[in-house]
């Protein structure tokens, strides 16, 4: 489930490095990169060279890192490269070394250290009075709105009639833009893509309208790097608390009505002089695993209600046949894009995952691993209980797991059917003249975690980017 | 056939990372930081402190934090604070605690709250604790590590329980079940199976007072560090001043991180660099540690450091000099002591290997009659 | 002289490069190298989608249909 970082990094990759600049301006932009998007070791080195004067030369560096984790190594430098975060410079002793850029560095010490009023995390409310939201109403807001919103796109096709119509033109626009609902004759119809979309997680799910949400902006003139530093501010504002907008520019107001209607924050009226965001902003920059248990659960609608414990609410057996407590017309709608269900109760649909409902998912452009993982983030607590209780009894080398396997790989089974190739986007580098001169380029393409395949007899290989090996090749020259 | 099937995917789930909880033990003994005064002032040492804090938060949404005080006379929280009086926190599912005794300071936002929350904590919890502190309080100059690292250790168990059960997933209910439950058959509870899955704990002291003066807690700090080699917790150990016989042997046993800055004033750089990584990142890093671990033992009569001393036979006691009355002061076993005095016979190389194995022990008992027996 | 050629790395069974083989002869407008193992053949990014249609219908028709209704 790397699913939600690469879409957002790989947005951020394709920035231009100017842009970059301007983003690193504001310490809550650099503290929510430096969270989300960089692996483990790369955090390691961020802090590591923070603080240091001098920049670290690459030997010592690789000195740190243990031989068998070379792999790691150069991922991490790599994504540091392409995010600017890390560039080298040559020491003293004409040495390369790393250190961290500047507008990264500075912010970053200063959302550590906190100095100067940049007023990079918001300004609290200081009106008295009024009424203040509380966190249960605020994650109730935040449910229904994006409820609405998937529901929007699932209704139209499986539910029809069961519309939620308050939705802004706004959203509508985005969501046709995005390529996840199209219109035909006034109809509205969900896509491929879109399938995909309601059956990922939350966390994903939002930082996917909110990639759409930036592309977007550009083409009716609002500037993305603003847009895009703003949201990044609402990721590190504080659930509960609200905000004031005297200081924020139009841009943001802007933005900020936009993402009223997402329920990522929270505003009583659109003149209102303060704001509150939601969980749904405030998780942007944790893992999928912190949100599943709070906005999950109350996203699900299933523990909407007080007693229902946890997200779940998913029962599948061994024989495919499923059990849903939930009443949520949301969830029935999207457990039956892969399901036949067979009957409904007042808080319980039960069906059948069967070759024909999980292939008429997969011509939908639904995936097995995404069938999946629906199905793993809602298992009911009693699948997670019975896993608890096996994986003690018996310590064999067999990963515990919640789905049924019987299941989860016949799914899978089911799809391959169909799907039997796989294809990989990238370059193929061929004409080495020597074997020599091949064998360079590729081991450093397998080293920076871009080789795909490569043949030695042919003196071919193909990697998923090629601008580094291409320099590389010419650096050998 | 079938090349492409999708066995790749099988380990679903678990590519997401749990989150560690750090928590940092500060000596804040009187008498050592002001020898240190020159160098680094306390007030400059938790400055750094905090900016490391920061740093671990930074890393991780769900990353949780702990500070506790190691001070002349006792052990102190300093975050989080419970049952504090001006607030009523109640640590949430993110371990952070809402406060709402801070009203004068929330005009300034220009800090990441949760940061900021736990520095005033900080500094607010230190000031009372120092202002707190009387002159009859100075007179050991000592520092109540054991107490520090067991208050440490229960609230790391506490996070442990409360997270897992939060995350309910894969083979964690379990190990809060048998906690509750007589069956709990130690490492079982937190088999390393499931490591990734479970809050990573890690342990930080920041030491500067010399562990001869607190010899007398010898027993309850390797308690402490024996409890911690079993749950898996490293602890690390920064030393400023001072020298530290216990904690290099708590660094060796729970394979944590061992340093003594020479130039206290690059306390933070340290930090990063050395404290920052946690236990998943640690695996491709080489990290400082030492080679050469002070495995001196702490009588159990006087609290003496001692080279050589003298082992119970039944028990395994360590005693600086033959208990009175030959009888062990831990089982009461009557023991004979035989040619009181003389050196221990040392046989020539062979013994090398032996020596190793009886790690913190003391190097021999006195013996002249071959084992002695228990009484009649 | 090294070149790099963009293009989409299919990984497939033998049976199904030998389809794909077999619709390049046509016109030869869907594989940019063949690349002489038993499941590897690199092709023009356009030509995915196209492909994927043709073998899904070649495979319906090929592959026997195990009955599966939907009743209990």
């Amino acid at each position: 489930m790397a699913a939600p970082t690469s879409r957002s990094l790989e947005y951020l990759e394709g920035l231009p490095g100017t842009t970059f600049f301007k983003l690193y301006q504001q310490p809550s932009t650099a503290l929510a990169i430096f969270r989300r998007m960089l692996p483990d070791l790369a955090k390691c080195f961020v802090m590591a060279l923070l603080y240091l004067k001098d920049p670290l030369p690459t030997q010592d560096l690789e000195l740190w890192v243990k031989t068998e984790s070379k792999k790691q190594r150069d991922n991490a430098l790599s994504i540091l490269g392409r995010l600017h975060i890390l560039s080298t410079t040559l020491t003293g002793e004409n040495a390369r070394a790393y250190m961290v850029t500047n507008p990264f560095a500075s912010s970053l010490r200063q959302a550590l250290m906190g100095s100067e009023d940049s007023q990079s995390f918001g300004v609290f409310s200081q009106a008295p009075g009024e009424s203040l939201i509380s966190i249960a109403d605020l994650d109730e807001y935040a449910r229904g709105r994006w409820e609405s919103v998937l529901g929007y796109m699932v209704g139209t096709s499986a539910l029809s009639g069961q519309r939620d119509v308050n939705l802004s033109k706004g959203v509508k626009q985005l969501l046709q833009a995005g390529h996840l609902v199209e219109i035909r004759d006034r109809r509205v119809d969900i896509t491929k893509d879109g399938f995909g979309f309601v059956l990922q997680d939350v966390n994903t799910q939002v930082w996917h309208i909110l990639i759409l949400y930036v592309e977007s902006a550009e083409a009716i003139g609002m500037d993305s790097v603003e847009v895009l530093s703003f949201l990044f501010l609402l990721s590190s504002l504080e659930l509960g608390q609200s905000y004031e907008k005297e200081q924020l520019s139009s841009v943001q107001l802007r933005t900020l009505a936009d993402l009223a209607d997402f329920g990522i924050i929270y505003q009583e009226t659109p003149e209102a002089t303060r704001f509150y965001p939601t969980r749904l902003a405030t998780t942007l920059t944790s893992d999928s695993s912190a949100l599943s248990s709070t906005v999950g659960s109350s996203l699900t609608g299933a523990s909407a209600h007080p007693g229902a414990s946890g997200s779940g609410f998913i029962i599948i057996e061994t024989n495919y046949r499923l059990y849903a407590y939930t009443s949520s017309p949301l969830q029935i709608s999207l457990i039956s894009l892969f399901t036949t269900l067979k009957y409904r109760f007042p808080n319980l649909v039960t069906g059948k995952i069967t070759r024909q409902s999980v292939r008429r998912a997969i011509d939908m452009g639904i995936t097995a691993d995404q069938i999946i993982s629906y199905l793993y983030s809602h298992a009911h607590t009693q699948l997670r209980k019975r896993d608890a209780s096996l994986s003690t009894s018996n310590t064999t080398s067999i990963p515990p797991s919640v789905l049924p396997p019987t299941v989860t790989d016949q799914i899978r089974l089911w799809q391959l059917e169909r799907d039997r190739l796989r294809a990989t986007a990238g370059f193929l580098f061929k004409d080495f003249t020597s074997l020599q001169e091949y064998q360079a380029p590729c081991q450093y393409a397998a080293e920076i975690g871009v080789l795909v395949w490569k043949s030695d007899r042919k003196r071919m290989f193909f990697v998923t980017r090629h601008e580094q090996v291409a320099a590389f090749l010419r650096s050998k020259k | 056939m079938n090349s492409i099937d999708a066995s790749e995917h099988y380990e679903l789930g678990a590519t997401e990372l749990s989150p560690s909880l750090l928590t940092v033990i500060i000596d804040t003994n009187p008498h050592a930081w002001a020898a240190l005064e020159d160098s680094l002032p306390l007030a400059k040492a938790v400055a750094n402190i905090l900016v490391f804090i920061n740093a671990h938060l930074a890393c991780n949404y769900a990353n949780e934090v702990a500070v506790v005080a190691s001070h002349s006379q006792k052990a102190a929280w300093l975050y989080p604070v419970h049952n504090d009086a001006t607030s009523q926190e109640s640590s949430d599912r993110d371990g952070d605690v809402s406060m709402n005794g801070d009203g004068g300071a929330a005009s300034q936002t220009n800090k990441y709250r949760p940061f900021r929350m736990v520095e005033e904590q900080v500094t607010r919890k230190l000031k009372e604790l120092m202002d707190s502190t009387h002159s009859a309080d100075l007179r050991g100059n000592t520092s109540m590590l054991a107490g520090a690292l067991t208050l440490a250790l229960s609230n790391i168990n506490r996070r442990t329980i409360a997270w897992a059960e939060e995350h309910g997933g894969a083979s964690l209910d379990d190990a809060a079940a048998e906690g509750t439950g007589a069956t709990g058959t130690g490492p079982s509870r937190y088999s390393a199976s499931d490591e990734d899955e479970r809050l990573q704990s890690r342990i930080l002291i920041v030491s500067v007072s010399g562990s001869s003066n607190s010899a007398h807690q010898y027993i309850p700090v390797m308690n402490s560090i024996f409890a911690c080699q079993r749950l898996h917790i490293p602890i690390d150990v920064c030393k400023l001043s001072g020298d530290a016989v216990f904690l290099q042997q708590a660094c060796d046993a729970t394979k944590g991180v061992y340093m003594a800055l020479s130039e206290p004033r690059g306390l933070l750089q340290y930090l990063m660099m050395a404290f920052l990584p946690d236990q998943r990142s640690r695996r491709h890093l080489v990290l400082p540690t030492r080679i050469d671990v002070d495995f001196r033992a702490a009588c159990f009569c006087h609290r003496r450091v001692v080279d050589i001393g003298y082992v119970c036979s039944i028990c395994l006691s360590i005693f600086c000099e033959p208990p009175p009355g030959n009888e062990c002061l831990t089982c009461g076993t009557p023991l004979d002591v035989g040619n009181y005095g003389s050196r221990p016979a040392l046989i020539q190389r062979k013994k090398k290997k032996k020596k190793r194995a009886n790690g913190a022990s003391a190097v021999g008992t006195p013996m002249s009659r071959g084992t002695p027996t228990p009484g009649p | 002289m090294p070149r790099a050629v963009r293009g989409l790395l299919i990984e497939c069974d033998p049976s199904i490069k030998a389809m794909i083989l077999k619709y390049d002869e046509e016109r030869h407008d869907y594989i940019v190298e063949d690349l002489d193992d038993e499941n590897h053949l690199v092709i023009k990014e356009s030509q995915l989608q196209s492909l994927k249609a043709r073998l899904d219908q070649d495979l319906d028709e090929k592959i026997m249909q195990l009955d599966d209704s939907e009743s209990e």
